[in-house]
Parts: C-alpha cells; structure tokens; sequence
C-alpha cells in the first residue's frame, strides 16, 4: 500500500512542517472519528459514566463504557485477539465488536487537538507538486478515473463506501474522498489492480500514448481575483474532496475552508463542463444607436 | 497563456513523468513520456464519437491536442450514458497508441515479413482476386463502420457476384436475429435502453452485464441507489459480479434456460393467468414442423400450443435445468403479474447456443405470453457485443445470405431491388448464399485438392485466429498451405496476423470518419479527428481501392450498367473525386456518399434512417427516424406501440407489422428441449464455458495494450470451485492444463474469483492471445443461426507435468 500518502519530503525546517503537523493530527482525528462511527460515539450519544440498561446489547457504546453487558467477549488475557466462541443461541446477547485490546489501543493515543476549519492554511508549493504526481500517477490523463491503488479482495460498493464516503486517515495510511455522488458499481470505472493469484505478473505495456496532465491553477482577471477552475465539474461536483477537509490534498487546500459556496467566486468553464455546443457565446444583437 | 505558465506546466508535467521512473512499477501508470511535445491542455478540442468497444454505444467526447487523442470524457449529452463510461471507456483513446501499431503494408517471405508500398499491397489482393473471384471471401465484423460494411457488402455481392461474405457477428448475435426474425419477422429488439429506466424486475438470462454492459447495469442499480425498487433475477450457470448485486440468483445447468422459458409458460398456461387478451389480439403460435428446425415453423393452433407446453411442469423443468421447481413458480408468478413492468437482457448466454434460435424465440414467447411487452419497462431485450453488430451487419446485412435492409439473396424480389439502387446489370447478385463463419474457414483451411475452395480470405477489423472456436479445426490449420492465402487488415499483430501472407495497416476509430449501429437501434456517427500513424488506412478505402484496381483490370463486375465505377464519388460540383486513391480521399466525405446510398435500403423494412447530416448533429438516433411535417426528424423509442411507433396503424396499441402470418401478429414459439451437443462425461467430466471479462474487450488487441486495464487483468484464468480444485490436489495461482477432444491450453488457476462457479464447471476468458481457450471450444452450432457454442463443452483439468492419459 505504498505510495499512498501524499507526504512531501524535504526538510524539517520548511514551512511545509506545519502543514504536515495539522496532517497528522487531523490524521488521528479522523481516524477517531471513524472508529467513533462504528462504534457508535460520533452522533453525540456515547457518555461513558452513563447507566446503560436501556441501551440494546448489541450497541457498541457499551463497550466504550466498560461496562459489561451480555457475555464477557474475552477470556484469554494473553492472547488479546482471541475471541471466544458463542453458542448460536448466546448469539443476540453477546457483545460483537471491537476487542477490549483494540479499544485500549484508543486510549492510548495521544489526546486529540480540535480541527480547527479557521486556522491559517499556508500554501505550499512542494506539497502541491508532489500530491499532482501522486494523483498523475494513478490517472492515465487528466479527468480519467483514478486506478485503485491498493489491494481490494472486496470490490463491492459498501466496501469502497466505507473508506471512500467520507475519507480516512490512519496508520499512514490516507483514504481520498469521493468527489462524485454516489454511484453504484465502483470497479465500473476504477480499475483494481491485479487480482491477487496474479500479483507478481509483469503487466506493463509499451505505448505512445501521452494523457492531457492535471491543470496547474486556474485564471485569474487580475492578480488577487479568485481563480477560475480550470477543470471539469463533472464528476468533480465535491470541491471539499480534494480542496478542503482534513482529507483533502496536501497543497490544494483551499485558504477560507469555511466557505462553502465555491462557485459564487470560482467560476466553472461551460466548455469544459460540456454545457454549450459551440463555440460562441450567444448574444444579443447590438443595439441600433441613431447618429445622426 | 503566457510563456511562463506554460513552461510550468511542462516542467510540472516532466516532474510528474519523472516519477514514473522512480515510483512503484505496481502503482504508476507509465502514461507520461518524457519527451518533447507534451500536451499542456491549452489548445485542445472536444469532439463527441461513440465508443470503440461494446454495443452499448456510449457517447464520448474525445479531447484532441495537436493531432493527438490526450484525454476522454463521458458525453453528457448522450442520452445512451448520461456523462458516464466504464474502465474500457474511459481509456479508450489510448488504443490508438500502442508501441507496435501495424504502419506498413507487410508481405509475407518466408517466416518474415517485408514491407512493401500499398500499390504493391492493392495489386497483389487485386490479382488474387482477379484470378478466381468466386474462390475468395471476405471476413469483417460488427466493428465495420455502416459505410464499410456496405462497401464491402456492395463489393462482394453487388461487383464480384460473390456472397461468401459473412462477419464474426455470426459468432456473437446471430441467435439473436433469427430470434426476432421468428418471432417478429424483422430484426432488432422493439424497446431501447428507456425500458431499465422503469423495469421493476431485471431479468438477466445467462448474461453478466455487471462486466459486459457495465453502464446499461448500473443505470438501472443507480435507481437502486436513489430509493427506487428494482429486484434483479440473474438465471446463470456461475456466479458473477452481476449475481453480487442481484436479489435472486437462480442457478440452473448449462440449456436449462430452454428449459425455464418452456416452464414459466407451461405455469402461465396451466395458471390461467397468461395475458388473454393481449394473446388473443396479438399472438399466433408457432412450431417446427416434424421435417426439422425451420426459420419460420408452422403455424399451430392454441390447443396444440397447449398440448405440447403441458409436459414442462415445474417438476420436469427442475429435472432438466437444475433450477428448484419453486423458483419456476415464483418467475411464473412475476409474469403473471401484469402491475408489474419486467425487462430481459440476453447476450452470448442465449446466443451462444446449439438452441440458439429456440431459446431466443421462446424467452420472446414468455413475454407475448404474459403481455410484458410494449409498456416502457416491459421488454425482451437482446444486448450486443460490438459497437456495431446491428447498424453494419443486422442492418446493412452483410452476412452470407442477406442483403441491405432485411433484404434475403435466396429473394427474386429483394435481388432485384437491391440491383436496381445500385444500377448493376440484372442477375448480377447469385441467388446461392455463401458460406457462413464457420463453414467458410472449414473450406479456407482444407486444402484445395480436398475440396477447400475458398483460397483467397481478406479479413478487416477482427482477430479470427482467436475468436473462432475450435481453432485447431478452423484456423490452425492454414499453417503451411501454400494455396491459401490469408489477407488481413488490422491495426495491431494479433494471433490471425500470425498466419497472414499479407497484412494491410489500418485505420481506427477516430483516425477515420465513421458510423455505428447500437444495441438500441441508435445510429451514431463521428468525424475523422486525427491522422492514423505511418501508412495506415481507413478499411473503407481499402475496400474501394480493391474494386478500382479490379476495374482496371477489367473485371465486369466493377462496373455498373453505365459502364461507370460502381464507387464512383463526384463531388459538389459533379466532378470526379479519385477517392481510390487515398490521397483524394478525403476531398470527399465518402462515409457520407455511402451513407445517403444505403439510406434507400432501409424503408422496407421500416428501419428508416435520416439524413447523414441529422446524424451529425445528434448524439444517435434510434431508427424508424421519420421527418415530421416541420422538417424536423423523430426517433422511435418503443417499435411496435402504437403511442410511439409511427408504422403502426391508426388506433392500434400494438401492431407486428412485420409479422410472418401477415396479420399484425407476433409468434409465440414452443420447442423441444435439447441436451447441449456435448456433455461432461468420465473422460472429460467438466462443463467449460468461456466469455468476458470488464476490463479486456473480446480479443484484447486493444485493451491489452492500455496499462491501467492490463494492470486490472493481466492473464486470463480458469475459474474453478474450490473442491474442483482440492479433489485434484491444485492450488491457487497454479497453471494448469485445459484440454478437451479438441485441444488443450495452459491457464492459472483462480478460485474464488471475480466468478464463482459451481462444482464441476470451469469458467475461461477468450482476452489472452497468448492463452487461447479457443483451441479447446466446440463449434457445433445452431442448425438456423450458424451461430456456434462457445458457452458449453466438456473439458478436464490437469495438472502440469501430468501425463495426459
């Protein structure tokens, strides 16, 4: 799974460590957030201290709590990935989730900063360039559907759902954000690699073809104007998926994340949204002005 | 832009090919070269085309820089795919560039090849021709544009007075056509790609368009996504991706679907809850007589229908097809139940079959039978393979026996017509039909001196040393016959170039101007966009330039009854255009000159087309496109209603015009179940069946050379169970030995993978010339179609280094 995390490399001392700071730690906030939504924490309901008598076995919150409910999930304390086996009638009263060894593994980590949607974002150059070559990479030119760049044994779409819905980062590890609506049939368009009996196959190809590489930035009408955007809209309907959002793209970042409403000052292109048949602009006649 | 920018833009685009350099080989697509001229996206230009591959027909807007295909996009305005694609799709730009396009005409010398001018090349098909014209054949596809395939169809059956033409569509849709040809009395499916927009209930028989059909499936599980109720019953032999997303999945034994289609009626009958009057206004029924398969049957009388149905209990259905006797119930019971809005899809399943015809006409029979016909969401709907398998080979009809539009060589009537549009001398077509696919390799591969009297074979835009079945009998066997001589016209060396004594270079997609036929009866048409590399050609102007050095030769059947060429193109100005020579052969729009004369062809069997130039302003028309009294065109969506399809009588709902018993109805077919032609046995105790995969499209000569598709695909596989593979004592991954009576083929295995089979069948993919399955497949065929069995044969697994016994 290398090669999946955008991380620029040059040095400690450049402006790009802060950058880096804010990754990793909204890295481990979303990594938080996700396990949280398993687990059933982040729509606001978990409180750990609370009585859970009400709460049904199976939700996971209880766990979080620590307090036992059903049958205890583990026996061996030395083998912490052990889990007993249930009788299928002990089945709707047992606890079926995360391990205890895997939910203290979270209190371990660190403590978590806020994401914080106002502080600076700092543009950087390098950061761009190198999540551009990342991105080049897995396309065969700008605007093709990007390849599936890790193993996926499970090609069903709740499987790519679940990384892919909301983005992920975790372990070094960064899951990019569908920038589509939902559609159905994921591999239709993302090709996987090789399926895994066929892995080590050479299946490069000797070609001439050389694919329209991803815009640099867009217009600007003067210097300080907010910039075009200088590709498609479609299938790029999601502007938060690259551009902003802890799991967007290193150096693509937008500066005012808190602003949601990007085409009131981007404007798109009709041309390469494929919105106007030709290519003139229709107008109006000019008026008729008597001169005499 | 300034210079600046641009110069950023390079370098950034240079630091990205860098990479590729560096980077992991398993993840980088080595798309970018670091070479001069790289495209920066300033000047590029849109142009919409449809897609190379499927028959789905998908709209692209292709982006042109510099002379160059750099990038590609779904076409929005396409009503076919709404802006998407599929993997193929999507990537479909860069088959253009593959490192060993073919770019030079190539005469065989001994195990070499030399190139040689195109002159040379034309001269040397001329005279091979010239010699004996009725000892050679021409071999294309349902990949010919319309205007190629009518030029070669006018060519051959029009000038040389020859109708050993036949495409490998006869290997891919031929079942189709003499299904709606039996039922209907004239071809191609009544509703479109709309009937998926409003079925409540999917029914896919032996097909897996989750892979084949990936845009036609997902439209209709995105209506899933959106809240919409769409149940999806997939009646196969293996488990695919298309199973993963149904909510039945009915497993049935190889021609259980015979069987299926026999029972569901069977229920609706003994039910008594098929549509009577939908029957009784519409139907008439149909069987073979006690002579044999015949095209258009007998006509037999409801009690007789009845009688013969009545055996095929759900109970015996099971027996004959594997398939629960519940599960036959519970699809009689869909069927009976008009509220509801069902739609079929077949492709290779039902085609590729010994009971090919049968198991068309009776799946059309079960929809006449319970009324779900002519109602948006109610239709049989058969899929096709090739970008234009209807438009150039349906409709044009360039297969052995057919002439344009419906037409049948075997017709006094029809020979006449087509003689009279184009001007050749009365008696100029042979009544005979010539040799369909298969018969004609058979006789291409005997030796002379043994009766194989077809010695000359051009082939244009397919890979028939692949995609033939039983390669070993068919085409194998032309290795070292001196007398026979293999043309063939390609784009890249595939497994039929092999074995060619002359190779011509061609042209493709964009790289010429070019119209297609879809699975929906969308004619779709695009413009030349880029120069084909080196010497390459378009196939049309092959085509033309044969017939021109013919009528220099002074071959009589090159000129029409004016002594003129039966090509010949003026201009706007009614002067001469020399389009054989290819220099002047785009001072013309030739596509469109072949066009308007093939438009003529086409009102008799109501499969009107517009004008060429309507075509150039849509995104596809689906035919009968009628001009409307403001001088607009229409397209019929739904043939044979009466609230859409302007043939069909004042007043009616529905109205087979076309009918076989010329009253307005269409056929309802029962026929006997027929066991496959070979079975598993304790020599050979496995069912192999073969077909497709999403990301390689038929032979592969094209996908195979786009990096992210290869990376998806790299092999072809067996697809075997698990316990298959346990009993035998083989491993994932391991290559083995497929081998049946025919031949054998070394494979890896895949268990558990992207298909699932069930125990005792083994699942192949035809993509890899370098694995060819086609060396152990039957080609046994069905007796009406001629179109041979790729899905079902028996074949054994063994293991590498085992003795064959």
């Amino acid at each position: 799974m290398n090669g999946d995390l955008p991380v620029p490399t040059d040095s400690p001392d450049s402006p790009n460590r802060f950058t880096r700071l804010v990754t990793v730690v909204s890295a481990i906030v979303m990594a938080i957030a996700v396990i949280g939504l398993v687990v059933g924490i982040s729509d606001g309901v978990p409180q750990p201290e609370l009585e859970s008598e009400s709460q049904p076995p199976g939700d996971m919150s209880v766990e979080i709590s620590g307090h036992e409910s059903g049958k205890p999930q583990q026996s061996d304390p030395a083998n912490p990935k052990l889990i007993d086996a249930v009788s299928y009638a002990e089945i709707p009263d047992t606890v079926m989730g995360p391990t205890p060894a895997f939910q203290a593994a979270l209190v371990s980590l660190p403590p978590q900063p806020e994401y914080d949607l106002f502080s600076e974002v700092k543009l950087d150059p390098a950061a761009k360039l190198a999540s551009g070559r990342v991105r080049s990479e897995r396309r065969a030119f700008n605007g093709a559907p990007p390849i599936i760049p890790h193993a996926a044994d499970n090609t069903s779409d709740s499987a790519c759902y679940s990384c892919h819905a909301q983005g992920v980062q975790f372990a070094g590890l960064r899951a990019s954000v569908m920038s589509h609506q939902y559609l159905a049939n994921c591999v239709q368009c993302h090709a996987p690699p090789p399926p895994a009996p066929f892995a080590t196959l050479d299946w490069s190809v000797q070609t001439d073809f050389v694919g329209l590489p991803a815009p640099q930035a867009g217009e600007r009408a003067f210097p300080g104007a907010p910039p075009t955007i200088p590709h498609s809209q479609w299938m790029r309907e999601n502007c938060q998926a690259c551009h902003g959002g802890p799991n967007g793209w290193a150096g693509m970042q937008t500066t005012h994340p808190w602003r949601t409403n990007c085409t009131q000052c981007h404007a798109p292109s009709a041309a390469l949204d494929q919105a106007i048949p030709d290519h003139e602009v229709p107008m109006l006649p000019p008026l008729e002005i008597a001169t005499k | 832009m300034d210079s600046k920018r641009r110069s950023f833009l390079k370098s950034a685009a240079m630091a990205a090919a860098g990479s590729m350099v560096v980077s992991d080989a398993a993840l980088s697509l080595p798309v970018v070269q670091a070479d001069d001229g790289l495209p920066d996206g300033d000047n590029i230009t849109w142009n919409k085309a449809p897609c190379r591959f499927c028959g789905t027909g998908c709209h692209v807007q292709v982006g042109v820089e510099d002379g160059r295909v750099i990038a590609i996009a779904g076409d929005k305005a396409a009503e076919v795919n709404k802006g998407l694609l599929c993997v193929k799709g999507y990537h479909v730009g860069g088959v253009l560039y593959g490192k060993d396009r073919l770019t030079e005409p190539l005469r065989r010398e001994g195990d070499k090849f030399v190139p040689i001018p195109w002159d040379e090349a034309i001269d040397i098909v001329a005279q091979r021709i010239m010699k004996a014209p009725e000892k050679f054949a021409f071999y294309g596809s349902g990949q010919w544009t319309i205007p190629e395939g009518y030029a070669a169809q006018k060519f051959m059956k029009g000038g040389l007075s020859n109708n050993h033409i036949d495409p490998n569509a006869r290997l891919c849709m031929a079942s189709a056509v003499t299904g709606f040809l039996a039922t209907y009395g004239v071809d191609e499916p009544a509703g479109c790609y709309d009937d998926l927009d409003k079925c409540d209930v999917l029914i896919t028989w032996g097909n897996n368009p989750a892979e084949m059909h990936p845009v036609l499936f997902s439209r209709v599980t995105d209506r899933r996504s959106k809240g919409e109720k769409v149940r999806i019953i997939d009646i196969g032999t293996r488990r695919t991706r298309t199973t993963d997303a149904a909510n039945d999945y009915l497993e049935m034994k190889p021609h259980g679907d015979v069987a299926i289609s026999l029972g569901i009626m069977q229920q609706l009958i003994a039910n008594d809850n098929y549509d009577k009057d939908f029957v009784s206004k519409h139907c008439a029924f149909r069987a073979w007589p006690d002579s044999g398969p015949s095209l258009h049957g007998d006509a037999i009388s409801e009690q007789e229908f009845r009688k013969r149905i009545a055996k095929y209990t759900p109970e015996h259905v099971e027996e004959l097809s594997g398939l629960p006797a519940d599960k036959i119930r519970m699809l009689a019971a869909l069927f009976a139940d008009r509220e509801l809005r069902i739609t079929s899809l077949w492709c290779m399943g039902m085609n590729q079959h010994t009971m090919g015809t049968a198991v068309n006409s009776l799946v059309h029979g079960v929809h006449l039978l319970s009324g779900h016909f002519g109602r948006p969401g109610d239709a049989p709907t058969s899929l096709t393979g090739q970008p234009s398998a209807c438009g150039t080979v349906r409709e044009v009809g360039t297969l052995s026996h057919a002439l344009p539009g419906g037409r049948l060589v075997e017709k006094p009537d029809h020979r006449e017509q087509c003689e009279t549009f184009w001007n050749v001398p009365a008696g100029r077509i042979k009544a005979q039909p010539g040799y369909h696919t298969v018969k004609m390799f058979e006789q291409f591969v005997t030796p002379a001196a043994d009766g194989g009297d077809i010695e000359t074979l051009l082939v244009q835009v397919t890979n028939p040393g692949q995609s033939l079945p039983n390669l070993n009998k068919l085409f194998n066997k032309k290795d070292g016959l001196e007398d026979k001589y293999l043309i063939v016209s390609d784009v890249y060396p595939t497994a039929t170039t092999r074995l060619a004594d002359l190779i011509l270079p061609a042209a493709m997609w964009v790289e010429k101007n070019g119209v297609f036929g879809n699975s929906e009866r969308r004619t779709q048409q695009w413009f030349k966009m880029v120069d084909p590399p080196g010497q390459a050609r378009d196939d049309c102007w092959m085509t033309i330039a044969i017939a021109h050095r013919l009528f220099e030769l002074g071959h009589e059947g090159m000129k029409d009854k004016d002594g003129e060429f039966i090509f010949a193109v003026k201009d706007d100005d009614g002067k001469p255009v020399p389009v054989w020579e290819f220099e002047h052969y785009y001072d013309v729009n030739v596509d469109k000159h072949l066009f308007e004369e093939y438009r003529q062809f086409t009102t008799m069997k109501h499969k009107n087309l517009a004008p060429y130039d309507e075509y150039v302003k849509a995104r596809g028309l689906r035919w009968p496109v009628v001009e409307q009294d403001d001088g607009s065109w229409r397209e019929t969506r739904f043939r044979f209603s009466g609230f859409d399809d302007p043939f069909v009588a004042e007043g009616k709902e529905i109205d087979f015009y076309h009918s076989t018993s010329n009253d307005g109805r269409a056929q309802i077919w029962v026929h006997e179940y027929q066991p496959p032609p070979e079975v598993p046995d304790s020599e050979y105790p496995m069912w192999l069946c073969t077909g497709r995969v999403l990301e390689h499209w038929h032979t592969g000569s094209m996908t195979r050379r786009l990096p992210p598709l290869n990376r998806a695909m790299p092999t072809a596989y067996v697809e075997m169970h698990a316990q298959d593979a346990r009993d035998r004592n083989i491993r994932q991954g391991e290559t083995v030995v497929i081998e049946s009576r025919r031949g054998e083929t070394q494979l890896p295995v895949w268990i558990d993978g992207r298909g699932r089979p069930p125990q005792g069948t083994l699942f192949v993919p035809f993509f890899d010339e370098s694995k060819l399955i086609n060396d152990v497949t039957l080609e046994d065929f069905d007796p009406l179609s001629k179109q041979p069995d790729y899905k079902k044969c028996a074949a054994r697994v063994r293991k590498l280094g085992e003795v064959a016994s």
